[in-house]
């Protein structure tokens, strides 16, 4: 696009400066994506290596490749690794890029709050990865069961860093998703009614508003876990009148809802790769919005099905089974109305596609365990067995980390303006969908045979030996398979071809401004009339007297919720390092109590509220209207 | 651009309206607030649901010994006042009558403080009788008012904010809307004081009744 007066008036509004305190003070919704999905995508190659160590360890009986507590830590780590840094901010990060540039937007509602999660979310997984450094690491798997996290069994700073660095995290989750509830509600461009909204804002809209009441129980488990390790209080130990399953209760209705967190952003994504692929707009959207939503909400009534094995009543474990099959309906709804996509278009055999319809086939498998696991009488044979691992792994692989690469070949081109190879990543795609399948099939059967999880090893002649060694092999495919994408990746950032705006053809406004977009996204806020935007005749960017340019300031359009209808234009602040500062004196806050250090840990907060009011304090800006 | 399926045609055009008249918004803070007090309330209610799940099949809770009914009433009172107070801090402060205001935001401030220091006077007397290393029901009934305290201390925290915000060359931006945020945020405190003085104060000495053995 040729530099207008327009553009370069708007590129001077916008544009960070490439100096360092640009680049901690930036607010741009597509750098702070990018770094999201950065430091997300460390934090799965991190929790990567720490489960290839878990495989070594099982592979044969009675190995000693790693201690018994040292297995703990690690398995543990793995997995708080995995689904709180790695799943959900990989999400937010595609989310924080995307959303505005689908919408229509500019930025996000709050731009500087935007700044401020990633940076919590950073400090929270640098808080997590110290404690290895004292050798004591969170050893209690991911949800750190009670009464072994208590002080009399782990006396260790492990399960303190683990409390702690979930909290500084939630503080980060449920500033994202509040930022995304307003973002998608108010900033759509004109005429972009709810009803024309495309689905991955859908997803990302109410896995937000699943946030925003989900993420207080864990917050309040652990606020209590920390309490009772080191304040005195009752609420876990059975000897002053506590309840061990309190800590279940609080964790699983945090955590069931929380794998709809992780896994429906990802559906959303494919709900736009799979039409774009098929040549067809997306089969039954309404029936795919609606079964979004109800997945979210129903999800808050599943949580004891974590927990049928600890003696409830029937009818409580019957409503909970019930509720849980219910999910699997929402779910089959959209996988059965992307089928029907491929169906009736005229597919196209991209990588992203491979990896999307990949991401179906395991999804189905994990679902259908994951029915089985519903039916009570099967959960208490199966229950902490390597049968749930695979249910699991199916799942998340399958519903987060193969729509997330799909997503990755997909969006790329916008991030970068550059193809990925096609080649190198279809050869990707058909290792790691091997090695995932070899490697994770095969827990049903050691699971049926008996094998319990988050065992250190295991004797010879049960049968196990032969299978973990499948797995093994499996688990390290998978791992080449990754790494072939990030090879390409990086082939494609030196010597990919130029992608254009719209190099798939595809049908969203993202793919309406330049790749990479312009620090400003739109050079005029595009008017929308279909869903298909890029694909109706309308002309989304007709603007002859240049009324949609919006360059007398920072400035985007506010719409009302339902309809779109613009009702006034949005001021959007400007870079401040105050936001990294909030979060640094907020690490701090946490590591002073962590070390005891409690009037330092006081003087932190109150810095903590100095520095929000500060990047609060109204100045007075130019005059712009 | 190509059209690449029989696309459907437009049906509803989008709206006309000149984006350049368009007053400039200020309302997406206070739904933000909303959102984070939707937030906070489920963290209270998650505190809720452990008071009373780890209340279940206990013989022994709070029924043995309600806790004092004086104090948290004139703490309800305390904050129910400053609620009307701040409530009217607000539509002054919409009617650009900024004084008035202004007073009334530390006059809510005072009140906040007032509630505080009494709070803690209630603290020390029910300290003789029950620690929250007593039992489980010591620990959530401190947890419970101590977070609520916190909360207390966030909201004046935030209304001391605006009370010093100026309004100076506020062409686009009146101080109305931090007022509000505060005041809001306010309000859902002192609401929660309400379920407070209800679940943990009152319904006990029903309970103490109705209690058999």
């Amino acid at each position: 696009m040729a530099e207008t007066a327009v553009a370069s008036q708007l590129t001077e509004l916008w544009e960070t400066p490439k100096t360092l305190c640009g680049w901690l003070g930036t607010v741009d919704h597509k750098e702070l994506g990018i770094r999201y999905l950065v430091t997300a995508f460390l934090f799965l190659i991190v929790g990567g290596v720490e489960s290839l160590l878990v495989r070594i360890q099982l592979t044969h009986s009675n190995m000693n490749f790693l201690s018994p507590e040292g297995y703990n830590q690690m398995y543990t780590m793995h997995g708080v690794t995995m689904i709180f840094w790695y799943a959900a901010p990989i999400l937010s990060g595609f989310a924080i890029y995307l959303i505005p540039l689908m919408i229509g937007a500019r930025d996000l509602a709050f731009p500087r709050l935007n700044a401020f999660t990633y940076w919590t979310f950073l400090f929270s997984g640098i808080l997590l990865y110290i404690s290895p450094f004292f050798h004591q690491a969170p050893h209690a798997g991911w949800f750190a069961y009670v009464p072994y996290t208590l002080t009399e069994y782990s006396p260790g700073v492990g399960m303190d860093y683990y409390a702690l660095s979930l909290i500084l995290l939630g503080i980060s989750t449920t500033g994202a998703a509040i930022n995304f509830v307003v973002t998608i509600f108010r900033f759509r461009a004109p005429g972009m009614a709810i009803s024309r909204m495309p689905l991955f804002a859908y997803s990302t809209l109410t896995i937000s508003c699943v946030i925003v009441f989900a993420m207080p129980a864990l917050t309040a488990a652990c606020i209590f876990l920390e309490l009772d390790r080191h304040w005195g209080t009752h609420f876990f130990g059975i000897a002053g009148g506590g309840s061990t399953f309190l800590w279940q209760q609080l964790f699983w209705f945090f955590g069931h809802p929380w794998v709809y967190v992780i896994f429906l952003p990802a559906t959303g994504m494919i709900s736009l790769i799979i039409p774009a692929f098929s040549r067809r707009p997306v089969v039954g959207y309404a029936w795919i919005a609606i079964s979004t939503i109800l997945t979210g909400l129903v999800g808050f009534g599943v949580w004891l099905h974590h927990m049928f094995t600890v003696g409830m009543s029937d009818i409580a474990m019957s409503i909970f089974s019930a509720g849980s099959m219910t999910i699997s309906v929402f779910t089959s709804i959209q996988v059965l109305a992307w089928l029907a996509t491929i169906w009736k278009g005229r597919p196209v055999a991209t990588t992203s596609m491979y990896y999307a319809v990949g991401s179906v086939v395991m999804l189905v498998i994990g679902g259908l365990s994951g029915v089985f696991t519903g039916i009570i009488p099967v959960d208490w044979q199966v229950h902490n067995t390597y049968y749930v691992v695979a249910h699991i792994h199916y799942v998340l692989v399958g519903s987060n980390v193969f729509p997330v690469f799909a997503g990755f070949y997909f969006w790329l081109p916008k991030m970068t303006g550059r193809m990925m190879s096609e080649k190198l990543g279809k050869l990707s795609f058909w290792v790691m969908f091997i090695g995932f399948n070899v490697g994770f099939f095969p827990m049903h059967i050691i699971g049926l045979m008996g094998m319990p999880r988050r065992i250190f090893t295991y004797p010879a002649g049960l049968g196990f030996d032969k299978w973990n060694m499948v797995i093994t092999i499996g688990a390290f495919v998978l791992g080449v398979g990754i790494l072939i994408s990030i090879i390409n990746l990086f082939v494609s950032l030196r010597s990919g071809k130029l992608a254009g705006p719209n190099p798939w053809n595809a049908d969203g406004l993202e793919w309406l401004t330049d790749s990479p977009p312009p620090p400003y996204d739109f050079e005029h806020i595009p008017l929308v009339a279909s869903r298909h935007p890029l694909w109706d005749d309308y002309d989304n960017l007709d603007d002859p007297d240049d009324d949609r340019v919006l360059d007398g300031g920072r400035l985007t359009t506010i719409t009302t919720w339902l309809d779109a209808e613009p009702i006034g234009v949005a001021t959007i602040p400007e870079d401040s390092l105050l936001p990294l500062v909030m979060s640094l004196t907020l690490l701090g806050f946490f590591l002073a109590y962590q070390f005891h250090a409690l009037w330092i840990a006081l003087a932190l907060i109150i810095l903590t509220f100095l520095a929000g009011c500060a990047w609060m304090w109204p100045h007075t800006e130019k005059e712009v209207l | 651009m190509s059209t690449l399926v029989e696309s459907p045609p437009v049906q509803i055009p989008p709206p006309r309206t000149k984006l350049r008249t368009l007053p400039i918004d200020q309302t997406r803070g206070i739904q933000a607030v909303y959102a984070l007090i939707c937030t906070e309330a489920t963290l209270f209610l998650c505190m809720f649901g452990a008071y009373y799940y780890l209340g279940n099949n206990k013989d022994r809770w709070a029924i043995e010994t309600p806790p004092e009914l004086v104090y948290p009433f004139v703490l309800l009172a305390i904050l129910l006042s400053s609620s009307a107070v701040i409530h009217w801090g607000e539509k002054q402060v919409e009617k650009g009558r900024y004084g008035a205001s202004r007073a009334a935001l530390w006059f809510t401030v005072l009140l906040g403080l007032l509630f505080l220091a009494l709070q803690g006077m209630e603290y020390a007397s029910e300290w003789g009788r029950l620690t929250p290393d007593t039992d489980s029901y010591g620990s959530i009934f401190y947890t419970i008012t101590t977070l609520h305290a916190a909360h207390v201390i966030a909201g004046l925290l935030l209304l001391a904010y605006v009370g010093f915000l100026p309004h100076y060359g506020f062409a686009r931006r009146s101080p109305h809307m931090p007022y509000q945020v505060a005041a809001r945020y306010w309000h859902f405190v002192d609401f929660v004081w309400v379920f407070i003085v209800g679940l943990l104060y009152v319904i006990p000495h029903f309970l103490v009744h109705g209690h058999v053995h």
